[in-house]
């Protein structure tokens, strides 16, 4: 009984003393070896972090963008990565459920202590972390999703959009129906009912004034038979489409059991042909999705030099999955980031990197250069209007700009991003 | 008036596909007394057999037999491979082992298929036929009425009329006084079972073509739907399983229709809460006496 209270001998103080002074000497030491000390950054990796759906419902339309942004960074860092530091993607799966977009977040900031979160997925998921990341001052990039609401740079400074927003999208489609089939049609929108809808439909309204019918769909429930039939009673002729792929499928699909012919033109959200394939089978597929409109913003002919490359590493790099719109959504994400990498310092830090995007020298790959700058967290100010004609989607006419007010729909007159250097961006 | 018409056929075809799934959740409340929240999960499984077995032998005849056949065999391992093992003292030990299957299940699926969704033709015309203009019933959506209706008529024949569904009725019912008269209990749970994951693969089945297509998660909202109905209709009442595929599958095309889509799983959850404030055992179910 008397050991617990034996006073500790001075031989034990000298050694819990000499403790201290070396684990005083290894936390200097430590320091020193590492100057720039920014999270997630260290002598030969960058590590970087996402949340996605991976599982569940939602994988299915997803789970192939991060696959293709891994193989994009393993081609990076196969040549040389960025600053001679390769770049390690962590994916963490949030099952498209804000409550464990929370939790993973988290981990991926406090545990794997990642530099940034890059290309996190979905409106009512990355919503749930906008906050966290820009109160802790973890740049938040390229959020995947249309939302209007990740260009705040006033009160989200650290995070950056990528999507061009769904009411840019909006304004030049109804832009250019207008010009096509002008004031006699019927114009007409089925929407899904969150922001995506919302805000595609207020771009309609702000080219279009009024429309004939607006309809929705909840994703909880696989029939819009009701909504086409009442599109179809409306008279609407001219149908814009605020759908994720499955629902442009379902709609298309629907409305040609019904007999009912319209032209219809889709947010690139839902737009993408070789998904809507896979949807509608390769038999009535290729009949159904003949003349659909969509807009895109990224490289997307099959000859141009990125999407050859991206051809490239997805076969390479990626075990030649199924080559779709997410592939090249997936790896244009992972170059732009390691452009803002590489022109964010020989040692990035978290306020280097943002500093980068805010320089407006990050321009992307994009049939227009990002619109990032001091007040601009937005990546595209416009977009492209693709059509299918024979089995083949691509772009056709301008490019066309806007703001997401209420101004007018200018044609761009600049050049698409070119590839230069491989896809390998050099600092 | 042509829309509400219009409405009400969109309605009447969605429904019996509730109906359909919701029989077999019935069909093992009855014989069980387990209300099988695998359902779902373990119907897609039968689907993607009958639709490798369609893909190889081009018959959607063989797919849809395969289905059944598959559904069956999967009802049969995971009563005697997991559910038995489940705790009789508590029916959430089965109710939680039964929602770690579904995890499994559609994991496995997903490693397996991939998370994409295949598209599955249906075997007959899925184009309305146009009434005065208005677009009523397809040819397939006649068929899914015509084999509601025979599943739910061979159904009553079986519990009704047969010894062994009788002795299903008594081991649900009564298992110790039944095992006491010679009913082998465990067997009869096991036939419950594989006869609910049959139907419920059918269902499933006959469902997809009128959906996005096959995928592990394909069955989820049938589900969810079809347990509405069942507890609309009365759990223990196969007519019930109808008449409340049809009162749900109705109510959603008229407020869909009418209301916006936004409101139509609020109106679903609604119908829910007044049925079972109002008539807790269901709008169809048997007589008091009946429920043990």
């Amino acid at each position: 009984m008397s050991l617990l209270r034996t006073p500790p001998t001075r031989r034990h103080a000298r050694r819990t003393a000499g403790t201290f002074v070396a684990l005083a000497t290894i936390v200097a030491l430590t320091a020193c070896s590492t100057p720039a000390a920014s999270p997630g950054v260290d002598e030969d990796t960058v590590t970087i972090g996402t949340h996605t759906p991976l599982t569940g419902p939602a994988a299915a339309g997803y789970s192939s963008i991060s696959a293709a942004a891994s193989a994009y960074f393993d081609y990076l860092n196969d040549n040389g990565g960025i600053h001679g530091r390769s770049i390690e993607y962590v994916v963490k799966d949030d099952a498209y459920n804000p409550a464990t977009t929370q939790t993973v977040v988290r981990e991926l900031v406090q545990e794997h202590q990642v530099l940034a979160v890059v290309n996190g997925l979905g409106t009512p998921t990355h919503s749930a972390v906008l906050d966290y990341l820009n109160e802790n001052g973890v740049p938040d990039l390229f959020v995947a999703s249309g939302s209007p609401s990740w260009d705040q740079p006033e009160t989200y400074p650290w995070t950056f959009a990528f999507n061009a927003d769904y009411i840019t999208e909006g304004k030049v489609l109804a832009h250019h129906a207008q010009q096509t089939h002008g004031d006699d049609a019927v114009y007409c929108v089925l929407g899904q009912d969150d922001d995506f809808g919302i805000d595609f439909a207020a771009g309609l309204t702000t080219v279009l004034d009024e429309l004939a019918s607006t309809q929705t769909y909840a994703v909880s429930n696989q029939d819009v038979t009701a909504q086409i039939g009442a599109m179809q009673a409306a008279g609407c002729t001219v149908n814009f489409l605020a759908t994720v792929n499955g629902f442009t499928a379902l709609a298309l699909g629907t409305a040609a059991k019904m007999g009912y012919r319209a032209q219809w033109l889709t947010s690139s959200s839902g737009g993408d042909y070789p998904t809507l394939l896979g949807y509608l089978g390769e038999e009535n597929g290729p009949a159904l999705l003949e003349g659909l409109v969509s807009t895109n913003y990224l490289p997307f002919s099959d000859d141009d030099p990125w999407v050859e490359l991206f051809r490239r590493v997805n076969d390479e790099y990626n075990g030649g999955a199924p080559f779709t719109g997410n592939t090249i959504f997936g790896m244009s994400v992972a170059y732009t980031f390691a452009e803002a990498l590489a022109r964010a310092g020989e040692d990035p830090t978290r306020e280097s990197l943002v500093e980068a995007l805010k320089s407006g020298d990050v321009v992307g790959n994009g049939i227009l250069p990002l619109g990032f700058g001091a007040d601009s967290h937005r990546a595209f100010g416009g977009v492209g209007i693709t059509t299918v004609t024979g089995g083949v989607q691509d772009y056709v006419g301008e490019v066309w700009t806007t703001d997401n007010g209420d101004g007018e729909v200018v044609p761009y007159d600049g050049e698409a991003v070119a590839l230069e250097n491989e896809g390998i961006p050099q600092s | 008036m042509d829309r509400f018409v219009f409405l009400l056929g969109t309605g009447l075809a969605r429904g019996t596909l509730f109906a359909l799934f919701a029989l077999a959740l019935v069909l093992i409340w009855r014989s069980t007394r387990i209300v099988n929240f695998a359902a779902g999960a373990m119907a897609i499984v039968g689907v993607y057999v009958g639709v490798a077995v369609t893909g190889l032998t081009g018959s959607y005849w063989l797919g849809l037999l395969a289905t059944v056949l598959a559904g069956g065999l999967v009802g049969l391992v995971v009563e005697r491979g997991l559910l038995r093992f489940a705790s009789a003292r508590s029916p959430l030990s089965g109710v939680i082992l039964a929602i770690g299957l579904v995890i499994v299940l559609q994991s496995l699926l997903g490693i397996a298929f991939g998370q994409q969704h295949t598209p599955v033709r249906a075997p007959f015309d899925d184009r309305p036929v146009q009434v005065g203009g208005v677009p009523l019933l397809s040819p397939y959506d006649v068929f899914v009425v015509v084999v509601a209706l025979g599943l739910m008529a061979a159904l009553r024949l079986l519990f009704v009329r047969t010894t062994l569904g009788l002795q299903l009725r008594a081991a649900a019912f009564e298992p110790e006084v039944s095992r006491l008269l010679g009913v082998r209990v465990a067997r009869m749970r096991t036939v419950g079972w594989v006869l609910a994951a049959a139907a419920a693969s059918l269902a499933a089945m006959l469902a997809v073509p009128k959906e996005l297509g096959l995928n592990p998660h394909a069955a989820d909202m049938l589900f969810v739907y079809a347990f509405t109905v069942a507890v609309v209709g009365g759990l223990d009442s196969p007519g019930g399983a109808l008449l409340g595929g049809l009162t749900v599958g109705v109510v959603m095309s008229l407020v869909t229709g009418y209301l916006g889509a936004t409101l139509t799983p609020v109106a679903v959850l609604a119908l829910l809460v007044v049925v079972l404030l109002v008539r807790p055992s269901g709008l169809f179910a048997a007589a008091e006496a009946r429920r043990a």
